[in-house]
Formats: C-alpha cells, sequence, structure tokens
C-alpha cells in the first residue's frame, strides 16, 4: 500500500470567477505533481522522495504561491518557508525568510539531512545554502507579472479577480511509501502584501508540517496565524494517536471545530499509516490531489 | 437611593458574598534559567549563590505581579525581562554567541486566554525579546516575526534599539573562543549556560495561564539558526483550557516533538496529572536522545518542573506558601 496526496492551497478562487484556462493551467499543475510523487512511490522510492518531488514541481509553477510566483511583501520581494519531517526518526528541517533559494524545499531537506539543526532563518540560511553547494537565484526568479498585479491591488484595498487568496495560497504533500514510512512537506511565499519578516505555519513543525510514522503526515494550508496557536498538524497526530480518533475525524475536528473556534480557515491534507487520505477545507475550495495505489486518482478545486 | 436600586444592590452583595468567603483562587508561578551540563565539581558557592540570588530576583517579581491581582502574562513576561536582563542567563545581556560573535536572539510569550501568541527569532539589536514578542501578539496580526523584519516592526512600535555589544560579555566570548577551537557546538560544553534558557510560566488570580521563553541559542550555533523557544508549541505553550509550558534544553528535540503542546494535549486528552504528563514527555525526549526539561503550571495551580540533565536553574512559587530555588536532581 502506497498513496500520495497534495495541495495548492485553500481558499480557492469563488467558482465563478475562475476562468477555464486558468482553471485548467491549475489542474494540469496538481496532475504533474501528484504524478511525479506517485511515480516514485511505484519504483519503490521514499516517501520523502515523493512529497519533494511533488513540492518542487509545485513552487516552479508559477501558478501556485510557493518558489517561482510566491506572493510578494510588502517591498515587494519574495521571501519564502518551507519544511519537512521524515516519519521515520520524527526527523525535520526546515527554513523561513529565504530570497534566493529557487527550491526551499530542497533546502528545508538539506537542513535534515546536513546540519544539526531544524529550523534556520533569513541571511544564515542561505549563508548554509552555499555551504551546500546551492547556486543562490536573484529576487526577481520568483516575481512574476500577476503576483505584482496582485500586489498592487492589494496595497489598493482591491480583491483580485482569479488569483488564488494569497493569503492561503501554499503548497503540500503528503505520502506513505511501501515500507510503511510516511512524509509531509510545505512550501510557501505566505500572504501578499505581509510585513517582511513575517512567518507563517508552513516551516513550523507542529503547526503546518507533521509526520509520524505509525500515526500520520499532515500538510496545512490557511491562515497561518490561526495554525501556529491551534499547533494544527500536530492536534491532528495527537487526536489519533491520543484518542483514537479516526483520520478523518482528527482532521474534521481541527479544522470545524478548534480552528473554526479560533477564527481561522484554510484546509489539511493527511494520509494515514494505512493509507487512507484524507482532504479537508473550511474555505470555498482547496486545490488538491490524491493517489494510492489502490487505484484511487483524484484531483479538485471545490 | 431609590428602592429598585437598594433592592438590585442587595441582591448583589447576597449573590457575592459567598464568592467572597471560598478560599481566592491559587496563584503560582514557575521559572527557570536553563538545563543541561552544569558540572556540580565547578559550581563554587559564590556562583550558586548568584545564581540562585538571580533566579530570585524573577521568581519574585513574576509572583509579586500576581499577589497584587496583575495578570500571569505581565509575570511572565517580567519574570522573563530579570532573566533577560541578568548576564549569567542565556538570554537577553550575556546571551551566548553564534558563530560570527554576535548573539541572535529568540523569544515567544503565549497566552492561555485566546489563546494568542507572540514570538521572534533571530533579532540582535532588541534588549528585551520577550517584549518584542510581546508587541507582536498584541500589536500585529501575526505570529512570528523573524531577523530585520522583526526589527523593523520593533522600531514602528517605538523600541529603541541597542547596539550588539550590548549583549556580549566577557564570559561568553571566552566561551566562544573555546567552542570554535574545539568546534563543539553541543550540549556537551563546558561552561554552564550552553544550553541555558529562561522561562516562565504562571497562573493569575482570574484562572489564566502564560508561558514566556527566551535565549540566545546555542554558542558557536550557525548564523540563523533557531531552536525550540520561539516556536509555539515546542518550547512555549499556554492554554486556559489545560495548562502552560515553557522547555530549555536540546531546542531540535522540542521542535520534532512539539514537547510543550505535547503536556497540554497529554494532560488534556489522557487525562494524566501535570506530573505525569510532563514526566512523559521528559521520557519520550529522552528515548529519542534530547536532553532539556521542562516547567509547568496547570490551571488548578499545580507546578511541575522536570529535566533529564544534570541541572536545571529553576524556581517556583505559589499562593499555599511554597517558594522554591534549585539547580540540581536533589532540589539544592
Amino acid at each position: 500500500m502506497y498513496a500520495i496526496a497534495i495541495h495548492g492551497g485553500a481558499g480557492a478562487v469563488p467558482r465563478a470567477m475562475l476562468s477555464e484556462p486558468r482553471e485548467q493551467r491549475y489542474r494540469a499543475g496538481l496532475e504533474t505533481a501528484l504524478d511525479a510523487g506517485f511515480a516514485l512511490l511505484e519504483r519503490g522510492g521514499s516517501s520523502l522522495d515523493a512529497v519533494c518531488a511533488a513540492v518542487r514541481i509545485l513552487e516552479d509553477d508559477p501558478s501556485f504561491n510557493a518558489g517561482h510566483g510566491a506572493a510578494l511583501t510588502r517591498d515587494g520581494a519574495a521571501e519564502l518557508d518551507a519544511a519537512i519531517m521524515d516519519g521515520r526518526q520524527l526527523r525535520a528541517g526546515a527554513v523561513a525568510s529565504v530570497r534566493h533559494v529557487r527550491n526551499p524545499i530542497e533546502l528545508a531537506r538539506r537542513v535534515m539531512e546536513k546540519s544539526r539543526h531544524v529550523l534556520l532563518v533569513g541571511a544564515g540560511a542561505e549563508e548554509f545554502a552555499l555551504e551546500e553547494n546551492f547556486v543562490l537565484v536573484p529576487n526577481r526568479y520568483f516575481r512574476t507579472l500577476e503576483r505584482q498585479e496582485q500586489l498592487e491591488c492589494e496595497q489598493r484595498g482591491e480583491r483580485v479577480s482569479d488569483l488564488i487568496p494569497s493569503s492561503q495560497g501554499t503548497v503540500g504533500a503528503v505520502a506513505l511509501d511501501g515500507d510503511g514510512n510516511l512524509a509531509a512537506a510545505t512550501s510557501t511565499g505566505g500572504m501578499t502584501n505581509k510585513r517582511p519578516g513575517r512567518v507563517g505555519d508552513s516551516p513550523i513543525i507542529g503547526a503546518g508540517t507533521y509526520a509520524k510514522n505509525g500515526v500520520c503526515a499532515v500538510s496545512a494550508t490557511g491562515h497561518g496565524e490561526y495554525f501556529i496557536r491551534a499547533v494544527a498538524a500536530h492536534h491532528v497526530c495527537a487526536a489519533v494517536e491520543y484518542r483514537a480518533l479516526s483520520l478523518q475525524q482528527a482532521v474534521h475536528e481541527t479544522l470545524h471545530e478548534i480552528l473554526a473556534a479560533l477564527g481561522g480557515d484554510g484546509g489539511l491534507i493527511a494520509v494515514g499509516t494505512d493509507g487512507q487520505i484524507v482532504m479537508d477545507f473550511s474555505t470555498e475550495g482547496m486545490f488538491r490531489g490524491a493517489r494510492e495505489s489502490g487505484g484511487r486518482r483524484e484531483i479538485a478545486i471545490y | 437611593m431609590s428602592r429598585p436600586k437598594l433592592l438590585a444592590l442587595l441582591c448583589l452583595a447576597v449573590a457575592v458574598a459567598p464568592a467572597l468567603a471560598i478560599e481566592p483562587r491559587p496563584l503560582a508561578i514557575a521559572i527557570h534559567g536553563g538545563a543541561g551540563v552544569i558540572d556540580p565539581a565547578k559550581m563554587t558557592p559564590e556562583r550558586a549563590a548568584s545564581y540562585r540570588a538571580g533566579l530570585a530576583a524573577a521568581l519574585d517579581a513574576g509572583y509579586a505581579i500576581l499577589e497584587r491581582g496583575g495578570s500571569s502574562l505581565d509575570a511572565v513576561t517580567a519574570a522573563v525581562r530579570t532573566l533577560e536582563d541578568d548576564p549569567q542567563f542565556n538570554a537577553g545581556r550575556g546571551a551566548v554567541l553564534n558563530h560570527e560573535g554576535d548573539a541572535e536572539l529568540d523569544a515567544a510569550i503565549m497566552d492561555g486566554h485566546g489563546p494568542r501568541a507572540g514570538a521572534v527569532a533571530g533579532v540582535r539589536h532588541v534588549r528585551n525579546p520577550v517584549e518584542l514578542a510581546r508587541l507582536v501578539m498584541e500589536k500585529s496580526p501575526h505570529v512570528l516575526l523573524v531577523a530585520e523584519g522583526a526589527e523593523e516592526f520593533a522600531l514602528e512600535q517605538g523600541m529603541v534599539l541597542v547596539p550588539r555589544g550590548y549583549f556580549r560579555t566577557e564570559a561568553r566570548v571566552r566561551e566562544l573562543d573555546e567552542a570554535r577551537q574545539t568546534e563543539a557546538l553541543q550540549l556537551k560544553a563546558t561552561a554552564p549556560g550552553a544550553t541555558g534558557t529562561v522561562g516562565a510560566v504562571a497562573l493569575d488570580r482570574a484562572g489564566h495561564l502564560a508561558a514566556a521563553t527566551s535565549t540566545g541559542g546555542l554558542t558557536n550555533k550557525h548564523r540563523g539558526r533557531v531552536g525550540d523557544s520561539p516556536i509555539v508549541g515546542a518550547g512555549t505553550y499556554a492554554d486556559d483550557a489545560s495548562c502552560a509550558v515553557s522547555g530549555t534544553g536540546q531546542g531540535e528535540f522540542f521542535i520534532r516533538q512539539v514537547v510543550a503542546y505535547d503536556v497540554c494535549a497529554l494532560l488534556q486528552y489522557r487525562h494524566l496529572t501535570l506530573a505525569q504528563a510532563v514526566r512523559e514527555v521528559i521520557q519520550k525526549l529522552r528515548a529519542s536522545g534530547g536532553e532539556g526539561g521542562v516547567i509547568a503550571v496547570d490551571r488548578s495551580g499545580n507546578i511541575a518542573l522536570d529535566f533529564n540533565s544534570v541541572g536545571m536553574f529553576r524556581g517556583a512559587r505559589d499562593s499555599a506558601g511554597k517558594r522554591d530555588i534549585a539547580m540540581y536532581r536533589d532540589a539544592q
């Protein structure tokens, strides 16, 4: 049994506003990421490689708010956060506020595998990237015309037509591999017009990303500040582990009771130790995909 | 006074009187000044007395606020600020230095009422990082701000920044030199305070819980490294429904195991007592190879302080008359 689920952000564009060509692009992007991750699992690869590959593809796709095409800060720069967690020994790596790393998820993985640390931020994270022979890219690599327009609209106080509301766009993946290992990864540009230095839940282990073998793997997207306060991803795991809730119940409680009570909305994807996939959200939609060895393959927005 | 008003007052008096007659609600505060290898052989009586005095000053400053009806949030802020200003502890002035020789500071605060939280990481010019964390919580829509962006926010809030030299003490410069020589970016560092972090948890008269943690991290750390202290759920957590927790130790292990939140989850969902929950997370920490300690207080005013390192600088005080300051296992 193996399985993978991905998301490309919750808080989808109102259905009526999403143009056909743009919807096609989102769907195609999700499919590419989903199938790349699944292909790795199919040939015996690890869940860690699968979530990394899926997230890297979404980072490279300008339609999603991570890597190339990330949302911009109020100063017009991209500032990226990412985290990855290996459920085997609760190993984890994360980076926050990096401005010159093409694929933040790869740097997060490097932090996990080559440093004694879990979280590196800002210029220090980029220094580590250089030490690890990453080639840095100029910040303008991340900036797209659409995101610049979105920033200008937001700064004028206008709603952007059919782009993913950036406060909630984030990408992520969770997977279970044939050896029973779980992994989770999340990457984001954060909120459009955010204050430089603001870090959301994505790179926070326990909030936006968590994986524990024998329990579950979780990746979140949504209003990050609420997910941090609720320790959302870990809450799902704790509910499964300590209270024997089903994965579905645990995700439902976290989103619709705990986060709802705090006033935060968003979405969660999770995969259990038996390969069960749960994708749920409290927003109008969530860009998502799921595929497993039993034959299920779906891409959905609403 | 009109009759209806008099009647209303009388009713109020009758309603309030029994409440006044019962025991006042419990108050409690616990603090830590770091866990780790505090080699008892190197602890001279003078140094021990000095550490104890620092802990007592912070503990009593926090407790005084609770006693005059202040909030747990004010109490933990005051206790942590006192420890930040004390150069013996690894937070604020006297924080350990990173590989480049600078103090890079992290702090978090959480109000169990809400709950709401604020945190900063990688700041280098803020005298009291716990106060900036509190401003993030109270004056911004965010929870975590890092590095230059956090300092920009500090300036916008009217904080006066200090030069990096303010934080550097001779003792820390010496420690860094030793660490660079051995490249021992490790808990096993010789000097006390290498894993020192400071923190406080408290319960106030209104029944609200709060937690705060502040640190300079690890000696000779990689620039940009952030440990568990500013990570809500890892090093700091508070929820009025369960408990308030602050951790100290090998931060990477605390992050992976979401230690502070785990104490609350065990309390709330497994119905363990506070002491059992703290004991269990410390055991889990040991099983995974991590070292450190945790302080916690629950909504009934129970205090638990536990660690798997040689010692932990700590203090606890409550309205039942307890007032302890200790460093080693045998409560000395």
